[in-house]
């Protein structure tokens, strides 16, 4: 530390950090810049641009049926995650009951699992009991393994909640259910959010999980990876790209939204 | 107060956890219109107390009695009563407004009659009317205080409960809000219910106040019988710094065992074995001759402590450290180690059972 000026460690902090972000974003700008090319074969420095695969990607009626089935899944798995998590939190982390410490460490079991083998044992079961593998049978093993993640997520809002506003609430003269849509889901809604676009964003770029249990269905990181070990175009980082650029704007939508909250609230204040 | 009629009736309350009684038998007659505070250390039941009271918490037996209606089973959203919660419990994504109104809002009350309820509660609470839309994280303690009192006042409820509300607030702002809640108690006329662990506070604006203990109510009286009067040793302590000498009856007389004499006891209360003697700070004088007053003894000064107002002395006689307190102009300059003479009359002393 003493041989080094200030201003040699600032710079040495960083490159340092720049050395990160490059490591982390490099591989996302290849597929991007992959999916530039105007010829048929993966191939790097790019011999000749083009846009081609881009038209040629989205006109494919192929590619429109992967997005459909990949939002169905992921906005399904949104919406049934959230809602199941979110009585799952409260439980976690709002009421004391006998069984709460082996219910946490349950619950979040799943996480851990290795989904290939998670995956594997839902397609058995599910096989067993005779249902025929859909996108839907997808949605199930989705939430298997986001629930526990949603619930987790929004736990860590409730545990910041003060129960006596519910007691307040209540003693106010509300209903359960007015302390529960003017109180509970109001104060919790920035965990809801965010738990939101977990499960949406896990969903949709689960793969394991829809290898084994989307049937005859095919998902987009499905898509990807099939394209990448047999028949490989240009359109494999097209749809790369854009499945992360779809992900990216839905979380700078979510942050959208948190920011048009908070400037509703400081307007509010300003009358 | 007695003449009053009683709003709020206790019958043995009781509440158990296991074999645990947090509250164990309280009977209590609470008067229309009065300030009743519940003081006691933590642990002594108060909180659980209060809870069963607004209905948050199931009484396991005994009565709650509101104007001659038991309201045991009556949920907490249905009782006429509300309460300020310690951690005051403000809505933290609505506005001041919008936490003032909520009781009105749940009642179905238009917003133009909400608004105006709301605003002029503000005024009543010395709050300005532009607090109106502010967010309530963005306002100050004493100015939360406020608002969670207009909260609950906007409920119009018939007894107001309050849960050590004052207990994080800072010395000189909490004397001040205590003032201003006896004030709005006094321009609202409603029963006010109030808990805390400081006696202190308590005296300050109760009508009456229920000692509480391990779930028992071991005393009840005005701030006045509980300070000059108070029932047992813990009731005295509880006060603050206070004198109290072990004693017992032998032989007609009043004799301390660690100073091996006897004491003109304030008169002796019928089958009384024996107790302690508890002298109040303020009622310790530093004597020029052992006549000058009924009770006497010497030893020397440990140390002074200048508390404002008044100079606290502690003089060590014998293995025991008694307190003198002298307001600051009366008194006297004493040197560290100095021998004194200390004393009381038997009046300003009072003999408490075990």
């Amino acid at each position: 530390m003493e041989g080094m000026s200030r201003s040699g460690r600032h710079a040495l902090i960083w490159a340092w950090t720049i050395a990160v972000l490059v490591f982390l974003y490099i591989p996302g700008l290849c597929i991007f810049l992959a999916s530039l090319t105007a010829s048929r074969y993966f191939q790097f420095p790019i011999q000749r641009w083009g846009l081609d695969w881009w038209r040629k990607t989205f006109d494919s009626i192929e590619v429109h049926q992967l997005f459909k089935t990949s939002i169905s899944i992921a906005l399904a798995v949104m919406v049934i995650a959230v809602v199941i998590a979110f009585f799952g939190a409260l439980a976690f982390a709002r009421y004391n009951w006998k069984g709460r410490s082996i219910y946490q460490k349950l619950v979040l079991l799943p996480i851990f699992f290795p989904q290939s083998v998670l995956g594997l044992a839902l397609l058995l079961w599910f096989n067993a009991i005779g249902l025929e593998l859909s996108w839907k049978t997808a949605v199930f093993a989705h939430l298997v393994w986001i629930i526990p993640v949603v619930t987790l997520v929004i736990s860590i809002q409730v545990y910041s909640f003060d129960p006596a506003l519910e007691e307040a609430a209540f003693d106010l003269g509300a209903t359960r259910w007015q302390v529960l849509r003017e109180v509970t889901l109001p104060v919790l809604l920035p965990g809801i959010v965010s738990g939101s676009l977990f499960a949406f964003l896990l969903s949709w770029g689960n793969f394991p999980l829809s290898l084994f249990t989307t049937g005859a269905d095919t998902t987009i990181p499905e898509y990807l990876y099939a394209k990448m070990v047999a028949g490989y175009t240009p359109g494999v980082p097209v749809l790369g790209t854009v499945s992360t650029l779809g992900a990216a704007l839905l979380l700078l939508g979510g942050y959208w939204l948190i920011a048009m909250r908070r400037r509703q609230k400081n307007s509010r204040e300003g009358s | 107060m007695s003449q009053r009629p009683a709003i709020l009736v206790l019958k043995n309350l009781t509440k158990s956890f296991g074999k645990f009684n947090a509250v164990d038998g309280v009977d209590l007659d609470i008067a229309d219109g009065e300030f009743f505070t519940i003081v006691g250390p933590s642990g002594s039941g108060k909180t659980t107390m209060i809870r069963m009271l607004a209905g948050m918490e199931p009484a396991t037996s005994g009565d709650i009695i509101l104007r001659g209606e038991r309201i045991n089973d009556v949920p907490a959203n249905r009782r006429p009563t509300c309460m300020v919660f310690q951690s005051l419990a403000l809505f933290p994504h609505r506005t001041v407004g919008e936490n003032i109104e909520f009781p009105l809002k749940i009642r179905g009350v238009p917003p133009a009659a909400r608004k105006e309820k709301a605003l002029a509660l503000l005024r009543q609470l010395r709050l300005p009317e532009s607090y109106y839309g502010k967010s309530v994280l963005k306002c100050s303690g004493g100015e939360r205080q406020r608002v969670a009192l207009a909260r609950a006042l906007a409920f119009d409820p018939e007894i107001l409960f309050f849960d050590e509300p004052l207990s994080a607030i800072d010395y000189k702002l909490r004397k001040t809000l205590e003032k201003e809640l006896k004030d709005i108690h006094r321009e609202t006329g409603k029963t006010f219910i109030y808990i805390t662990h400081s006696l202190e506070e308590a005296m300050v604006m109760s009508d009456r106040i229920g000692v509480m203990r391990a779930g028992k109510l071991v005393q009840v009286g005005t701030p006045n019988e509980i300070y000059s009067a108070p029932r047992d040793k813990f009731v005295s302590e509880f006060m603050g710094d206070v004198n109290v000498i072990p004693v017992s009856l032998a032989g007609g007389k009043l004799i301390s065992a660690s100073f091996d004499r006897s004491f003109t006891p304030p008169g002796l209360p019928d089958g009384f074995a024996s107790g302690h003697l508890v002298i109040r700070p303020e009622y310790m004088r530093f004597l020029d001759s052992p006549d000058d007053a009924e009770n006497s003894l010497s030893g020397r000064l440990y140390n002074e402590y200048a508390l404002g107002s008044r100079i606290q002395y502690q003089i060590r006689a014998g293995d025991h450290v008694f307190i003198v307190e002298k307001l600051r102009q009366q008194a006297p300059a004493l040197d560290l180690d100095q021998s004194v003479l200390i004393g009381w009359d038997a009046k300003d002393s009072v003999l408490v059972r075990d």
